[in-house]
């Protein structure tokens, strides 16, 4: 099963998106100095609380830091305010799925970003979610988490989810990101460790590969929307544009 | 028993891994093998954990850092290594794992990949304040910072701790090597 993308050898610098303190036991800098040293690119702060300055960081450990907000709400009513008021200012805005109005609210907004943990909780994932993914660009998040930290039932439920989802969004070829969801520098695990124990789960290496450059591609994209020659897509003051949505 | 012959032996590979931890782990050679046959039981199964047949075969740890060295069979390697990733604590303590670097023989990986591995040579442990919460904190000679605050560890970096009854915090500034 390999993405669309997979072709594409040359932008393939992984990312990882973990939380901060203090939804997480690390700093940002401390985060991105353990990104670095680990191999990735750029690492995403899920944090909205944490402060920390993404220049002075790239400046310091060559990483790119990316803020961005994960939405954890109870109704879709509550999330969709909370997204339209990170929107303008985070290059990245994710929504924290778990049921299946918030896994259904955040595939068909076009201002959501990534899906984050569908399967978490007791958020379920079908076909009509993937084709409303790939029609809207929101990325659905293969999360790794439980396969590295969980044991036992929790862990087999987990892989059994991960397995569905591979499933159903390879089939719709709905956008995806990989990470691990890491909530402290402990809990990073090199882009190569990572690779490796996705073939173990029956993923594809290029396809896992670009699952972690997908942030990456995202919030670089994003960063240009938000900028200000940006009209829409297709759109922009000046330059000519290929739009990637 | 006689030696098999040459051509009849396993070949190893050597995968030298990098440790992590709070500063308060005491991590030993014997739990984390322990942890490394129970997540490749875990992930690859009976047959899979005999196949790979990682064996840390050195192993060091010292305040809160440290390495170790595990044997593979040749041909495992990317399933040891997706093994070793899910190593996520060792008696309790939560731990960074990291794979350095892979060679051939013991000693290769030793020269290539255990340089750096002494931790602390910084050793001082003292107040730090970190996003408002202050503990003793200890700093690393890479200018990571571990916290222990009222809420439990918090790691952070020389830039975002700060020493409270210090304005110029000249000795944290200078190294800053990564």
């Amino acid at each position: 099963m390999t993405g669309s993308d997979a072709g594409d050898e040359g932008d393939r610098s992984p990312y990882e998106a973990a939380y901060a303190h203090p939804d997480g036991d690390a700093t940002a800098a401390r985060l991105a100095q353990t990104a670095r040293r680990y191999g990735y690119d750029g690492l995403v702060i899920r944090t909205r609380e944490a402060d920390f300055d993404p220049d002075a960081l790239r400046e310091r450990y060559d990483v790119d830091v990316v803020p961005a907000v994960e939405v954890v709400a109870d109704e879709p009513s509550s999330a969709s305010g909370a997204v339209g008021n990170f929107r303008p200012d985070f290059p990245l805005v994710l929504v924290r799925g778990g049921t299946d109005a918030l896994n259904r609210f955040a595939v068909e907004q076009d201002r959501v970003d990534v899906l984050a943990a569908p399967l978490s909780g007791d958020g379920g994932f079908n076909h009509v979610l993937a084709k409303a993914a790939a029609t809207h660009g929101t990325r659905v998040e293969f999360d790794l988490g439980p396969a590295l930290r969980e044991s036992g039932g929790t862990r087999v439920r987990a892989l059994g989810g991960l397995r569905k989802l591979r499933e159903i969004v390879g089939h719709y070829d709905a956008p995806y990101v990989v990470s691990a969801r890491p909530t402290s520098h402990l809990e990073l695990r090199s882009s190569r460790e990572l690779v490796a124990l996705g073939s173990e789960l029956g993923f594809d290496e290029s396809w896992l590969r670009a699952g972690l450059a997908e942030w990456g591609r995202l919030a670089a994209r994003n960063r240009e929307r938000l900028s200000a020659e940006f009209i829409s897509p297709g759109v922009r003051v000046d330059r000519c544009e290929e739009d990637d949505r | 028993m006689k030696h098999l012959p040459k051509h009849l032996r396993p070949r190893w590979r050597y995968v030298v891994v990098g440790l992590e931890s709070w500063p308060d782990a005491d991590l030993s050679r014997g739990p984390f093998q322990r942890e490394v046959w129970y997540a490749a039981q875990n992930l690859l199964g009976d047959p899979g954990s005999a196949d790979a047949d990682l064996t840390v075969v050195r192993f060091r740890f010292e305040a809160g850092t440290g390495a170790a060295i595990v044997r593979v069979r040749r041909g495992e390697l990317d399933r040891g290594r997706a093994a070793l990733a899910c190593v996520d604590a060792v008696d309790g303590h939560p731990v960074g794992v990291r794979v350095r670097g892979v060679s051939g023989t013991i000693r290769a990986g030793e020269e290539s990949y255990l340089g750096d591995a002494g931790g602390f040579t910084d050793e001082r442990t003292v107040e730090h304040t970190v996003a408002d919460e202050s503990g003793p904190g200890r700093r690393r000679r890479d200018g990571a910072v571990d916290v222990s605050t009222p809420s439990g560890y918090v790691g952070a970096t020389d830039r975002d701790t700060s020493r409270p009854g210090r304005s110029d915090p000249v000795d944290d500034a200078d190294s800053d090597g990564h």
